[in-house]
């Protein structure tokens, strides 16, 4: 006797139809599973028989041989429990089915016969668009996820028995439906908001710039004049996801097992802050079957890099690629992977080891070499990759005692969703979004300067000595400024506050 | 000690082969033995071939017999197990490994414990 049940797994972000065969032969009891299964399908096992007794069935007799086909892509993790579960049942004929063919199955048991929900559903929902089933079973907690892919009917099961009698026929469920149009409109609620930050204008200022064109930031100041605090404020003026990017980063969040617990979708920009002991692995995704790493984890948002030069260089320098492209590839030896990382960096670092160079005369206590050899750690090619450079000065003692004042996250924001939508415009048809990501042809065709702008452009070149990609970089966050400003044209205001945003060329 | 507690086994198994019969085993062969294991008690139930462990408990002894089971005691069960199948030519039945466990009271009296399917391969 032979039963076959569909189900699926994951290499990466997609996932691939599998199948699971269950034989059962006569002889000394036992069972082996075949198909490269890794630890977590071996022991599947264990929980298996325990699930079957305590479910009310017989753990059926006889020797069963799982195979997972294809035989030869590794299988992992312990989402076949319920397949294997059902098929021995179906195999000893304690169930009977008519349904098996045109559902897919999949969930972790518990020793107690309950469901379990798994990792990376939403990519397996995805990819069976592909292949034209259209049914799956799912653990209850993940059903949610699942539903976001409209065309799939979703069948949620809390228990081995309950998934057996709707096989069966017996139980009828319901297919779960989600409304993703409620899910999107959930006020959202940060709890921080620019508002709560005192002084700080220009950086504020600066902040919006960066969010509203896309532009990596820096900022460098000393320890406590409030970097941090308004880094972790940035998510509050970001424009709100699309349905399409939610998707994305939701699938990410669900391979590597962040979503449980919370609600199907992801809809708030992800900030991604790891601690600067992060390794490379850690920041660009690894192992021996790559998982996706911070960059790619802050996908359609915020990756922020507390104290920047501590981070190892290697670490740093592995930034560069995902800065330019966009995503990033690993190789193994056992496969390569490629993981998207369209993230907005934002970097924080003190201007010296001590961190008081730019307080009061002799405060600071670190000698020339010490502060070289800090700055050092940051090559030019990080640099040039960082549109927005900006100086935190401690605030003045008026300043720390007064209330805080200035515009509500809300209506920056606003002003930022504004000019997202004139750059989508503008950008209609190409493969880029935001400013930030034009190519100097782009900037050419999109810059357009008045008469006094170009003249204030020039001097700035001149007294400031801009190299040629200084000079890219500042026409870039000019268009940003203008496009805040709703104007066609960049004017010599706009150009003068992009020049104030390069602190390290100012040198 | 030896002698003991060879005819301490003796009676249990004769003990345990009157009780399952009682429970409608059918007993066909006692204290099989292969290169690496003996099993004591080999029984039809039902459409099972089942292979027995006896085990005597009498309070005394340090270990559970729960426990007393392990990887090793299973291998070389399984090893008899399958020399059985093979000299016998028996093919095509589903086979069953249980484990019987006798504690033994005052004399005379015992309380026996049957486990169904106490272990796979």
């Amino acid at each position: 006797m032979l039963v076959k049940i569909n189900s699926a797994a994951l290499l990466g972000l997609e996932a691939y139809e599998i199948e699971i065969e269950v034989d059962a032969s006569r002889g000394l009891p036992g069972q082996t599973i075949v198909g490269l299964p890794d630890a977590a399908v071996k022991e599947s096992r264990d929980r298996v028989k325990a699930a079957i007794e305590n479910s009310g069935f017989e753990f059926p007799a006889g020797y069963f041989t799982i195979n997972l086909a294809p035989a030869d892509t590794k299988k992992e993790g312990p989402l076949y429990d319920l397949p294997i579960a059902l098929g021995k049942l179906l195999v000893a004929e304690q169930i009977t089915s008519q349904k098996l063919a045109d559902h897919v199955v999949l969930g972790e048991l518990s020793l107690d016969g309950t469901v379990r929900p798994i990792n990376g559903i939403l990519s397996i929902c995805l990819s069976m668009l592909k292949t034209g089933k259209r049914k799956i079973i799912v653990p209850k907690e993940n059903a949610d996820e699942a539903a976001l892919v409209e065309e799939i009917e979703v069948i949620p099961v809390t228990s081995l028995r309950e998934s057996a009698e709707y096989l069966g026929g017996s139980r009828e469920i319901k297919p779960h439906k989600v409304d993703i149009d409620s899910l999107f409109k959930v006020q959202d609620d940060f709890g921080i908001d620019f508002g709560d930050v005192k002084g700080q204008g220009h950086v504020k200022r600066a902040l919006e710039v960066a969010a509203a064109g896309g532009h990596n930031v820096l900022l460098v100041g000393s320890p406590g004049s409030g970097k941090t605090m308004l880094a972790r404020r940035l998510p509050t003026i970001f424009p709100p996801l699309l349905l399409a990017e939610a998707l994305e980063v939701t699938r990410l969040y669900s391979i590597v097992g962040l979503l449980s617990g919370k609600a199907g979708l992801v809809t708030r920009r992800p900030m991604r802050s790891p601690h600067h002991t992060t390794s490379d692995v850690g920041i660009i995704g690894g192992g021996r079957i790559p998982r996706p790493g911070e960059v790619s984890l802050a996908h359609h948002g915020i990756l922020f890099l507390d104290e920047f030069p501590e981070f190892d260089r290697k670490v740093l320098e592995v930034l560069r690629q995902p800065l330019e492209d966009g995503q990033v590839t690993i190789s193994r030896a056992h496969s390569s992977l490629t993981y998207p990382a369209q993230f907005m960096l934002v970097a924080a670092m003190n201007p010296c080891p001590c961190g008081k160079l730019y307080d009061r005369k002799g405060a600071c206590s670190c000698s020339p070499l010490q502060i070289q050899s800090y700055w050092k750690k940051l090559s030019g090619p990080l640099l040039d990759r960082i549109d927005i450079q900006l100086e935190v000065p401690r605030l003045k003692q008026d300043e720390l005692m007064k209330m805080p004042q200035g515009e509500s996250s809300q209506v920056i924001r606003e002003r930022v969703i504004k000019a997202r939508g004139t750059q989508a415009d503008r950008f209609k048809g190409s493969n880029i979004f935001c400013n930030a990501k034009m190519s100097s042809r782009q900037i050419r065709q999109c810059c357009i300067l008045d008469s006094e702008a170009q003249g204030l452009l020039k001097e700035a070149i001149v007294h400031l000595n801009l190299s040629a990609r200084a000079y890219d970089k500042i026409l870039k966050v000019s268009r940003t400024i203008a496009d805040l400003d709703q104007a066609e044209i960049i004017t010599a205001s706009h150009i003068a506050e992009a020049t104030q945003y390069r602190f390290l060329d100012r040198g | 000690m030896g002698m003991e507690s060879y005819e301490l086994g003796q009676s249990g198994e004769d003990l345990a082969a009157s009780y399952l019969t009682k429970q409608g085993y059918h007993i066909i062969e006692r204290n099989f033995r292969s290169r690496r294991g003996e099993i004591d008690l080999i029984a039809y139930d039902c459409d099972f071939l089942v292979f027995i462990e006896v085990k005597n408990y009498s309070g005394r002894s340090f270990s559970s017999p729960y426990v007393s089971i392990d990887q090793n005691k299973r291998a070389s069960l399984i090893h008899a197990a399958k020399t059985y199948l093979l000299r016998k030519k028996i093919k095509n039945i589903n086979c069953r490994f249980d484990a019987l466990i006798i504690f033994r009271r005052q004399q005379g009296l015992a309380i026996v414990d049957l486990y169904k399917n106490a272990f796979t391969l």
